[in-house]
């Protein structure tokens, strides 16, 4: 069984981001998702500065057999990037929603198509 | 239409470990039972086991025997003492490798070869066309066998302890119905295990008891390219020789083959040749990434992945140019920076 923390708000593409914290919301692949790739070996993470729109390819997490898109879960900017990712990428594996989060975006629109951890239980079981 | 999948002897142990599947050749083949990765350590550090039984077995016999498979391989089989086991191509009249394989000498008059599973009848239909000219029966008993590859530094261990045995890198040893051969596609001390299906799932506990890890065709496919060994259909896809390929030296040029006249004249021109690729920067190779020297794409890769151990992206690809040199892949839209090296990588 997956873990979907009640906290956080998800898309269906299996990513979540976290409540707002200083200036910018957390973001990254939920624990279906890190399942489903299994061993992540390398995390290509955008620039601090760059910005996305919903819907945007944003990062790229490789497992062994396959590289993935990441989608950017809302419009913003990349406000800072989890660089440990980049020595230690099993941490997406061992802690998707803790130390294993890709980036902190500071949102430019309202949020309002993410759905509740509820709905994204629903949708992958 | 739907195609259903064929199933190995073992089948079942697989779906019960909750390995996840794969379409492979045709067969349902487990890719990972936990993850890749962790898989491949385990092979490299202590010792796995591997349902191979979706290739091939060819039994070849006769008085014909020996001269037919030097005539169809790159090796002169003629030359193999009994209990020898030889890494050698098939080629066609172009030079060309048709598929890679293992010759097994039982005796004189008889041999096994162990084509991949994608090759099996492709070889054996080419078997059959050239034997005309030799006394020689070749029996497909691909759907009759199941083979399990225990790889590892463990291996040797467990090989004493489920047969008081030990056998030396390419040296077979046949009891009964079982074949045991020191081979495998990892580049550890281990065997290939054959048999009669009946027997199958005993063997396959016996090995898992005494301690060798289930490991699927992820891993294997990671060991075996930190090794520089070839898969087929991707390192080589019918329109590259055993020369460009870089395996050489399992060709015997001092008896007639297929495929020899090409070779020679090849020889002695300027050709690309299989060589690895090591990503020096972060990041994973792909089969079909491209390969730029000086800013002017020079090839594709045909294998890539991350190398578990180096923790560096590694492939291979034909390239002209030599070991040393400095390339660029494209991965998305970016160039990373990669260099040549022979191989193995590890």
């Amino acid at each position: 069984m997956s873990e979907v923390p009640e906290n956080l708000k998800y898309t269906k593409d299996h990513e979540w981001v976290g409540p707002l914290e200083k200036g910018g919301v957390k973001i990254g692949i939920t624990d279906y998702a890190q399942d489903s790739l299994s061993d992540v070996v390398f995390v290509e993470l955008p620039s601090k500065g760059e910005t996305f729109n919903e819907g945007e390819v944003m990062a790229v997490a490789e497992s062994v057999k396959a590289a993935s898109d990441i989608y950017a879960p809302i419009s913003g900017k990349v406000v800072e990037i989890n660089e440990k990712l980049e020595e230690v990428p099993e941490l997406v594996n061992e802690s998707p929603y803790g130390s294993g989060w890709m980036v902190l975006m500071e949102p430019s629109d309202d949020m309002s198509s993410l759905i509740s951890a509820g709905s994204y239980k629903d949708s992958i079981d | 239409m739907v195609m259903s999948l064929l199933q190995t002897c073992v089948h079942d142990f697989h779906m019960e470990q909750g390995a996840k599947m794969v379409d492979f050749a045709g067969w349902h083949m487990p890719i990972q039972y936990t993850s890749i990765v962790s898989e491949h350590k385990l092979v490299r550090e202590r010792v796995g086991i591997f349902d191979v039984s979706h290739m091939g077995q060819l039994f070849v016999s006769g008085r014909g025997a020996s001269s037919f498979l030097s005539y169809v391989t790159t090796w002169d089989i003629t030359k193999l003492l009994d209990g020898e086991c030889r890494y050698c191509h098939i080629l066609n009249e172009e030079g060309n490798i048709i598929d890679d394989t293992i010759v097994y000498v039982f005796d004189k008059e008889n041999y096994m070869l162990v084509p991949n599973a994608s090759m099996v009848s492709k070889v054996f239909d080419w078997f059959i066309s050239k034997s005309k000219n030799f006394d020689v029966t070749i029996d497909n008993q691909s759907d009759n066998n199941y083979c399990f590859a225990v790889q590892g530094p463990e291996a040797p261990r467990l090989l004493r302890q489920y047969s008081n045995m030990s056998i030396v890198p390419f040296r077979l040893v046949r009891s009964g119905n079982t074949i045991i051969s020191g081979t495998g596609y990892t580049g550890e001390k281990g065997y290939e295990i054959m048999g009669p299906l009946s027997d199958s799932m005993g063997v396959w506990e016996s090995f898992v008891d005494m301690g060798a890890i289930p490991v699927g065709l992820g891993a294997r496919d990671t060991l075996r390219l930190e090794k520089g060994y070839l898969l087929s259909g991707k390192d080589f896809d019918g329109t590259q020789s055993t020369l460009e390929s870089g395996y050489g030296w399992v060709i015997d040029w001092n008896h007639d083959f297929i495929g020899r006249d090409k070779l020679l004249i090849q020889k002695k021109k300027a050709y690309s040749s299989l060589k690895g690729i090591l990503l020096e920067e972060r990041g994973v190779l792909r089969p079909g990434q491209p390969v730029f020297s000086n800013n002017k794409q020079i090839s594709v890769l045909t294998s890539g992945s991350l190398s578990p151990i180096l923790k560096r992206g590694i492939g291979l690809s034909y390239v002209d140019i030599s070991i040393g040199s400095n390339v660029t892949i494209l991965v998305r839209d970016r160039h990373l920076k990669g260099r040549v090296i022979r191989t193995p990588f590890l």
